[in-house]
């Protein structure tokens, strides 16, 4: 078809006009959203008073139907000391929970009043969610919690069981992907097993972090002198180490000595004197003080992830 | 007879002897051969446990390398020493544990090579609980590729419950195993049990 000169006119002013509407739009439409997808809190991290005000004021806690075997007195009591006492959680023994209880640590020090919120909503409706992150966990998984016995103090803390099993159900990592359904026993298995990628997800998607991560599961990082690097990320946030559990506390005289990671830890202090290092770390319910060589640190240490800090959106 | 004949009998003697299961040796007789022993180091670590709690062992094959735990409400303290060296009872004393005693147990330990004692907590009807653990690494002959190596005795401070194989049970209403660090243990008498284990603690 032959265009005619006022239809190729029209062409033009629509260009122009569609030109126009893009250079307007576009820019603030990109400005509008955060560029980094990470970006969470929608509402303020609420402190440890507001948390321990929001669970006074459920009083007392009935039974749900969406978690049969938690005794809803003993739940209340340990959602409250865990609020109270962060220190004190305990991801149980013999359990792979170790990741989870690194990350719960970290998310009771920064939002206690939202981890509270979190597990009254997941008790009371068998789901929930923190930011963009939903929690839908499987029938399995609400028959289990409050259940889990010969764990230690995790046998009286039905709440940390079903925060632990929540996340175990919710995130996966390549270690899950040969169990990925949950089935009795799991949570000492490779169901409940956090690789170091997992982690680091798990810690940009529920907590206002600026996460940098160092090292893999199978690799040393190489961030030249360990110590200078953890001690100068140590100013500016907090460090969790991915370290080699099996030097650290040895179990057994393996003749075969494999030499990979299995457990997280918080880091707290972190001191050189006399070519030793003195390191306090908080894992499984309590702080430990431990001196190693410089070079021992080296050995043990895969995975360094420094949090920081995001500065809060305007929005 | 045929070289084939002869490389698969030589073959199935290596196999058996590289996976017989140290396990097996291992039962009840153990404890009684050596119960003078084994009941003397739980008596010094019950003695020593209230006064400061700490749990110890040996960390490496030879026995000669320490590593003593101190628990205290904020910290605990992971050390790790020779046996000789003056440090352990500097440490010792500043956490204010009898440091003769502590060596006796030391000793005891070394003699009949057990690898760690330690005070387990539990729980049982939401009761806090707690027994005495214990490991051993007998001087029986252990083949490189059996994965049991190391002798589990439960010191409860009170009688247990056990089914009709001896096994314990969680609680007399319950019919139910208790696991201790995993394991399922087995009766010695009302009050010591043992299991066999891939590990110490």
């Amino acid at each position: 078809m032959k265009t005619t000169p006022n239809t190729a006119i029209n062409r033009l002013l629509n260009m122009a006009i569609l030109s126009g509407c893009l250079l307007f739009f576009v820019p603030a439409r990109l400005y509008a959203v955060p560029p980094n997808k990470h970006i969470q809190p929608v509402t303020q991290p609420g402190t440890r008073d507001e948390a321990i005000a929001f669970i006074d004021s459920i009083g007392e806690l009935k039974p749900s139907r969406w978690w049969p075997n938690i005794k809803p007195a003993l739940f209340l009591q340990n959602l409250k000391n865990t609020i109270r006492d962060p220190i004190r959680i305990y991801p149980g023994d013999g359990t792979n929970f170790c990741g989870y209880g690194a990350l719960t640590y970290l998310l009771l020090k920064e939002d206690p009043l939202g981890y509270a919120k979190l597990i009254v909503q997941i008790y009371h409706e068998g789901k929930g969610s923190l930011g963009e992150i939903r929690f839908r966990p499987s029938a399995a998984i609400r028959k289990a919690a409050g259940s889990l016995r010969f764990k230690g103090r995790l046998d009286i803390h039905p709440a940390e069981q079903m925060w632990y099993l929540c996340l175990a159900d919710r995130f996966k990592g390549y270690l899950n992907f040969l169990n990925r359904k949950y089935d009795k026993d799991d949570e000492d298995k490779l169901w409940a097993s956090v690789n170091y990628a997992k982690f680091n997800r798990m810690v940009r998607s529920l907590l206002p972090y600026e996460v940098k991560a160092r090292g893999a599961d199978l690799f040393r990082p190489h961030v030249g002198d360990l110590y200078t690097y953890i001690s100068d990320r140590m100013k500016t946030g907090t460090i969790v180490l991915f370290i080699n559990n099996r030097l650290m506390r040895k179990k057994n005289h393996p003749t075969i000595k494999l030499s990979l990671p299995t457990h997280y830890i918080v880091t707290e202090q972190l001191i050189l004197t006399d070519n030793l290092v003195t390191l306090i770390y908080w894992d499984y319910g309590g702080k430990t003080l431990l001196q190693l060589s410089p070079a021992f640190l080296k050995r043990i240490v895969f995975g360094i992830t420094s949090c920081t800090k995001k500065v809060t959106n305007a929005r | 007879m045929p070289a084939n004949r002869i490389y698969t009998i030589l073959l199935a003697i290596a196999a058996s002897w590289l996976t017989a299961c140290s396990p097996r040796v291992f039962t009840s007789k153990y404890y009684f051969q050596h119960a003078a022993a084994l009941d003397q180091i739980e008596e010094t670590y019950k003695e020593l446990y209230p006064k400061g709690p700490f749990t110890i062992g040996f960390n490496d094959k030879n026995y000669q390398i320490i590593s003593l735990h101190i628990l205290t409400d904020s910290l605990d303290y992971i050390y790790e020493f020779g046996v000789n060296e003056p440090r352990l009872a500097d440490t010792l004393t500043k956490y204010k544990l009898d440091t003769t005693k502590v060596a006796q147990l030391i000793l005891q330990m070394q003699a009949i090579r057990c690898t760690w004692i330690k005070t387990y907590e539990y729980y049982l009807d939401e009761k806090l609980k707690s027994l005495i653990f214990m490991s051993v690494k007998p001087r029986v002959f252990n083949t490189p590729l059996s994965y049991k190596k190391y002798y589990i005795l439960t010191y409860f401070p009170q009688p247990q419950y056990f089914d009709s194989n001896g096994k314990l049970l969680d609680k007399r209403t319950l019919r139910r195993l208790r696991k201790i660090n995993g394991e399922i243990f087995t009766r010695i008498n009302d009050k010591v049990c043992y299991t066999t284990s891939g590990n110490f603690r």
